[in-house]
């Protein structure tokens, strides 16, 4: 009924941007900013990468205009909840609800048109076939041929991990996270360690936005993101604190989706297959949080 | 202490008319007819009754939104499952509008008694799993309104589809469960008059009574509330079931008010709504009113300019994206110069 083996590439492609926005999610958790925008950071990317790539036509300005959209993204939600000391969680709200509405502003003003950019020749991230590997005849087709971000997406992971539990600013990041009045009474400058930790994850946010419209398809459409930046809170949560977790978990949630897409017109209810990732979540944090109270109470 | 508190107000009224004043202006700017979008956007829903009826029936959601979304703020929880609350309330009601065998007289309030205590379930949950193991209500809620929205579609394709419209909605709502018109000429219904009843209540029980008392004391310091005796995880849990029963209930009505059939294919979004809608209330049940009428005023606006000119009523959102910002925001709102400015006594420190 399935091909397995067909099954990996399409597991990859779905979970790209979920390890991309997951890890950014990752790395401002780290420093005690829960990044609820992340969502809209993903979706203001999408869209600076459609249409500077067609505006240039180079894919890779696109690209960092993906980068940059995000990261512009979350220097404004520092500065509402630095500088305006608004609330975290509310402005993150505010950031989704105003990314939908700015997104849609700006395509309607360049195309007229407010669903889909269908009108912008906007370009696509190119593939990476490995010379040698991609002959191998069963790991060929698994190692090779995927979109370059999705070897980004793998590749910072380690990367991440190391710079979370390995570096001077990934030390400060974790004290900050933990007690920030006690990070600021040992000279750690808690607002600089919050900003990069943001900038970094608005960065990861829009390289998964620029995945979604220049290589999972290669156009953008109103709210494309479709909850996937919640997703991608959750595998942070289910990822208890580890860049790798993040990474099982963003690969599991995303073989869910890619299980459910491949099981369309076989009689299987998607819908309530399409529930799943956000239900395992949530029986994950329970878990979790079960687990931490055990602890205490001993 | 009036003064204060009447600087305060004002300083939020100033607010909300700059961030309106900073999308408007440079969206009027690029029509040829810039003060014709702004009049057209201040004064339009004001010009006929058609209109200031448009602005009370988007208002009457919501209300109901606001008042779960305050409720649950008051008592310190951060349930963000009313927006799956209402959607799920309102798909619960038609369901149960359709599937229940009763005459005319019961079915609505039976109906909407479904649709709330399904509903309601997007917050509970994860108001119990805070209760239960400590686990974050505000990601559960998250997560659990689109798994809310998967789970209803489900149900509507498999159970309430009418196989004989296009689209995918539900079965005609029976016409014994709608609720009646108020005003021939409009599509007011009896569930506005529900909400302002709600808003109402609810500011009865947050300021008249031993559990709003419970609630407000929980929400502004847990561990005083602690150390009092008081049972804060279940206080707790109850504002976050007060908070998702409401909200069910204004999506139960919504359907019922409004709706032919149930329709909604993605979260109708009036749960969001509903967290601007309190953020400006301050929280207040009452304020709630004039807040949700206030949203209702701004969005009957922004689809006027959006029918009269080139601009889409997405300019609306980002209004609403920045109000919710600006009014919490504490270097704002909470800026001592800036109420001294306003009319504050000197050392306010609200």
């Amino acid at each position: 009924m399935i091909d397995l083996l067909g099954l990996v590439p399409a597991i990859l492609r779905v979970s790209t941007p979920l390890i991309l926005a997951g890890l950014g999610v990752h790395v401002s958790s780290r420093a005690g900013v829960l990044n609820i925008g992340i969502e809209g950071m993903m979706l203001a990317g999408a869209l600076a990468g459609v249409v500077v790539s067609a505006l240039t036509q180079n894919v890779w300005l696109g690209l960092a205009a993906a980068l940059v959209s995000g990261a512009v993204l979350a220097a404004m939600l520092s500065g509402a909840i630095h500088l305006l000391r608004a609330d975290l969680i509310l402005s993150g709200i505010a950031l989704n609800m105003a990314a939908i509405a700015g997104t849609t502003l700006g395509l309607f003003a360049l195309t007229g048109d407010k669903g889909i950019s269908g009108s912008l020749p906007s370009l696509v991230l190119p593939s990476l076939t490995i010379p040698l590997i991609e002959n191998i005849p069963i790991l060929g087709p698994i190692l090779s041929g995927h979109n370059i971000l999705t070897y980004a997406a793998l590749l910072a992971v380690p990367l991440v991990a190391l710079l979370v539990t390995r570096t001077p600013l990934g030390l400060a990041m974790r004290a900050v996270g933990e007690n920030p009045e006690a990070a600021a009474a040992t000279g750690i400058p808690v607002l600089r360690v919050q900003v990069t930790a943001l900038l970094i994850s608005g960065l990861f946010a829009g390289a998964a936005g620029a995945f979604l419209s220049m290589g999972y398809v290669s156009w953008f459409s109103q709210n494309m993101t479709a909850g996937r930046g919640f997703i991608a809170l959750a595998a942070d949560v289910m990822g208890f604190g580890y860049a790798w977790g993040t990474l099982a978990a963003a690969l599991l949630l995303g073989a869910t989706e890619a299980i459910t897409l491949s099981l369309q017109g076989f009689g299987v209810p998607s819908e309530l297959l399409q529930a799943i990732p956000y239900l395992v979540p949530v029986l994950a944090m329970v878990i979790h949080a079960r687990r931490r109270k055990l602890h205490e109470d001993d | 202490m009036i003064r204060n508190a009447l600087a305060e107000a004002a300083l939020t009224v100033a607010v909300v008319i700059a961030v309106v004043a900073l999308v408007l202006v440079p969206l009027a700017l690029t029509q040829p007819d810039p003060m014709g979008v702004v009049t057209t956007f201040l004064f339009g829903p004001f010009r006929n009754l058609r209109y200031l009826g448009n602005i009370v029936e988007l208002a009457t959601p919501s209300m109901f939104c606001g008042l779960a979304v305050a409720l649950i703020l008051r008592a310190g929880m951060f349930n963000l499952g009313v927006e799956g609350a209402f959607f799920l309330g309102g798909l619960g009601t038609v369901a149960a509008a359709l599937l229940l065998p009763l005459p005319a007289p019961l079915l609505a309030p039976a109906a909407l008694l479904v649709g709330a205590v399904v509903g309601s379930s997007v917050c509970v949950v994860p108001g119990v799993l805070r209760a239960r193991y400590g686990a974050s209500e505000l990601v559960s809620s998250l997560m659990l309104n689109f798994a809310a929205l998967f789970i209803g579609l489900y149900v509507l394709n498999v159970l309430l589809r009418d196989p004989a419209a296009g689209a995918m909605v539900s079965f005609k709502i029976p016409a014994d469960a709608k609720l009646p018109k108020l005003i021939e000429g409009n599509r007011i219904h009896l569930g506005t008059l529900l909400a302002l009843l709600a808003c109402g209540l609810g500011a009865v029980y947050l300021f008249r009574t031993a559990g709003g008392f419970e609630s407000r004391i929980v929400g502004a310091n847990p561990n005083f509330a602690g150390h009092l005796g008081l049972a804060v995880r279940n206080i707790g849990l109850r504002a976050q079931v007060i908070g998702g029963l409401i909200a069910a209930l204004g999506g139960g009505i919504e359907m019922l008010g409004l709706y032919q059939r149930f329709s909604w294919q993605a979260l109708p979004g009036n749960g969001w709504t509903g967290v601007t809608v309190a953020i400006l209330a301050r929280d207040h049940p009452a304020l709630v009113i004039p807040a949700a009428l206030f949203l209702g005023w701004m969005q009957v606006g922004g689809d006027l300019v959006a029918r009269n000119f080139d601009v889409p009523n997405e300019a609306v959102g980002l209004m609403q994206a920045l109000l919710l910002v600006t009014v919490t925001a504490a270097a704002l709102t909470r800026n001592p110069k800036l109420l001294r400015a306003f009319g504050a006594r000197t050392g306010a420190s609200a």
